[in-house]
């Protein structure tokens, strides 16, 4: 599988497919069905400078081809984290990349700060769908000079790679994108959950408003991909709805250097493994010689 | 925990609405503890996520579960025909925590059966077992255990105790004298408001399995919680840390 070799951010990954930030728990829950070390880098639990206790349930809901959640962002914190969880990582090598978020710009930064440079972290990966509490609660990632001056303020306090996870949930896109690359990112991860809501018409009321994710939405996604691989020159990380190889090849073929692989785990466990081994395969059968060979090659068609 | 091929070997109606689904393990799951479960794959295209269910028997080469039609998952589940192939994620989560000498008082309600069945063989004379539903006809989801120590509540009335089954263990508790034992539940939850009234002032250790909707079965996702009194960590995954919990730890 050395096809699938990539550098992101100075540093080797062996392959460009990560979870996406929530899906893999903390990392040892899937340890019984497949190693960690399987993936090209494992991404956190989106931390925050002090523990959340996250949303009552119900916290899922099922859709047609996809789900919607509201966990609330539960977490331990980003202190033990790194206390309780880093080791695992270290000890099997696994690169890692850190999922972040607050909801007042001091508590983006008071996060970031906290998670000191090593040689296993490939960046950190900031969340701007959190509502600014100081905002009136629109979220971070909505205004493009908001973004930028988010992005502008965090990237000042940290030496280690910034990727930018964005909101499909905005006007443009690509102004988003652009804000982002200008206030200094590193990255961009294309998209998060989009927002929704189920309603019960037994009990006539709404039981869960949250984030759309699953096959559903991922052409939402490869536009996305697309429209801002195409405007902004900084590697984008692909994730929405990819369950299996086919799905994988698109991102790559949209414009994504890397994809995330979110609910289709909860699916197939084996969703991760399976795709590598596939995506591998078809670098072979093409007869070309690195998965970055058809990293937006679609773009040229 | 594994993620084996399964083929369905019997799916049995029990009575109206319920249930008993046997399906042949293509590879063994290992050892089953009392009140684990597995995720099921819905066989077809409609349902996105798999199923959680009790484990309500299982060895090296089956396993079994038993369920009640509630909604589209199970409603397309009950139309699955011998032969059918699909995927069985488990065991998963942790069981009813036992020793090895004591007694206890198996509580069930409906088809929380099929969260103790296992449990109840397990223990065999060491479990006095309490079974409330709402009418006779439901008496057809514990004809397995009709060998054990049963003591029957109907709502209806129409066989043994009228009334819930809360009721009746603490009508039996107080007409025959008999010593509050640690005791072992799965049912409804306005069951485990019953029990923890019933069990207050005596601080009665009890354990109960409880459900909640789930994505992915094994601690992933954490999108099955349940509020406990641990004020630094509230929310524990119902999957992961449970699904059976100390009922004096967790809120209802």
């Amino acid at each position: 599988m050395e096809n699938l070799t990539l550098k992101l951010f100075g540093k080797t990954l062996k392959n460009p497919v990560m979870n996406a930030s929530g899906t893999l728990g903390y990392g040892k829950e899937i340890e019984s069905l497949w190693g960690i070390e399987t993936l090209g880098a494992y991404v956190t639990k989106g931390l925050s400078a002090k523990p959340h206790h996250g949303n009552p349930v119900p916290r899922v809901w099922e859709e047609r081809n996809g789900m919607i959640n509201s966990i609330g962002l539960q977490n331990i914190g980003v202190e033990r984290f790194f206390n309780e969880y880093f080791p695992y990582f270290k000890q099997r090598q696994t690169p890692v990349i850190v999922n972040f978020f607050g909801f007042t710009e001091e508590e983006y930064i008071a996060c970031a700060e906290k998670i000191k440079a090593d040689p296993l972290i490939v960046a950190l990966e900031m969340n701007l769908s959190c509502p600014n509490i100081k905002m009136g609660g629109i979220s971070f990632g909505k205004e493009p000079n908001m973004v930028f001056e988010i992005v502008k303020h965090v990237k000042s306090t940290t030496d280690i790679p910034l990727i930018i996870k964005l909101t499909p949930e905005v006007k443009n896109i690509v102004e988003i994108a652009w804000a982002a690359y200008e206030g200094g990112a590193n990255g961009l991860t294309l998209i998060n959950t989009i927002p929704a809501a189920v309603v019960d018409i037994r009990s006539r009321c709404i039981p869960l408003k949250g984030g759309l994710s699953g096959p559903t939405i991922k052409p939402v996604a490869l536009r996305a991909v697309y429209e801002c691989s195409k405007a902004v020159s900084i590697p984008i990380v692909g994730a929405g709805g990819i369950m299996n190889t086919e799905d994988a090849l698109s991102f790559f073929m949209a414009g994504a250097t890397a994809i995330q692989i979110g609910t289709a785990t909860f699916v197939d466990p084996y969703t991760i493994p399976k795709i590598i081994s596939g995506i591998s395969n078809y670098i072979d059968e093409q007869g070309l010689s690195l998965i970055d060979d058809i990293v937006g090659i679609a773009h040229d068609q | 925990m594994y993620d084996i091929e399964a083929t369905v070997v019997q799916n049995k109606n029990i009575v109206s609405g319920y249930y008993l689904l046997k399906m042949h393990l293509l590879k063994p799951m290992g050892k089953i503890q009392p009140g684990q479960f597995v995720m099921i794959r819905i066989p077809g295209n409609e349902v996105f996520l798999r199923r959680p269910f009790s484990i309500y028997e299982g060895n090296k080469d089956t396993i079994s579960i038993m369920y009640r039609v509630a909604g589209k998952g199970t409603e397309i589940l009950s139309k699955v025909k011998k032969n059918i192939q699909t995927s069985i994620l488990g065991p998963l989560g942790n069981g009813f925590h036992l020793n090895d000498t004591d007694n206890y008082h198996v509580v069930a309600g409906g088809i929380g059966i099929a969260g103790v069945n296992m449990l109840i063989k397990r223990l065999g004379k060491r479990a006095s077992v309490f079974f409330g539903c709402n009418s006779k006809d439901e008496l057809q989801l514990i004809k397995d255990i009709k060998g054990s120590d049963v003591k029957i509540a109907t709502l209806d009335g129409s066989e043994g105790y009228k009334g819930n089954v809360v009721d009746l263990l603490e009508n039996y508790l107080i007409s025959t004298k008999t010593e509050m034992v640690e005791t072992l539940v799965c049912g409804p939850k306005g069951m485990y408001e019953g029990l923890r009234g019933l069990f207050e002032k005596t601080g009665t250790p009890c354990q109960v399995l409880v459900e909640e909707r789930m994505a992915c079965g094994f601690g992933l996702c954490f999108g099955c919680v349940i509020r406990t009194t641990d004020d630094k960590e509230p929310y524990k995954r119902i999957c992961k840390e449970g699904p059976v919990f100390d009922l004096w730890k967790i809120s209802l």
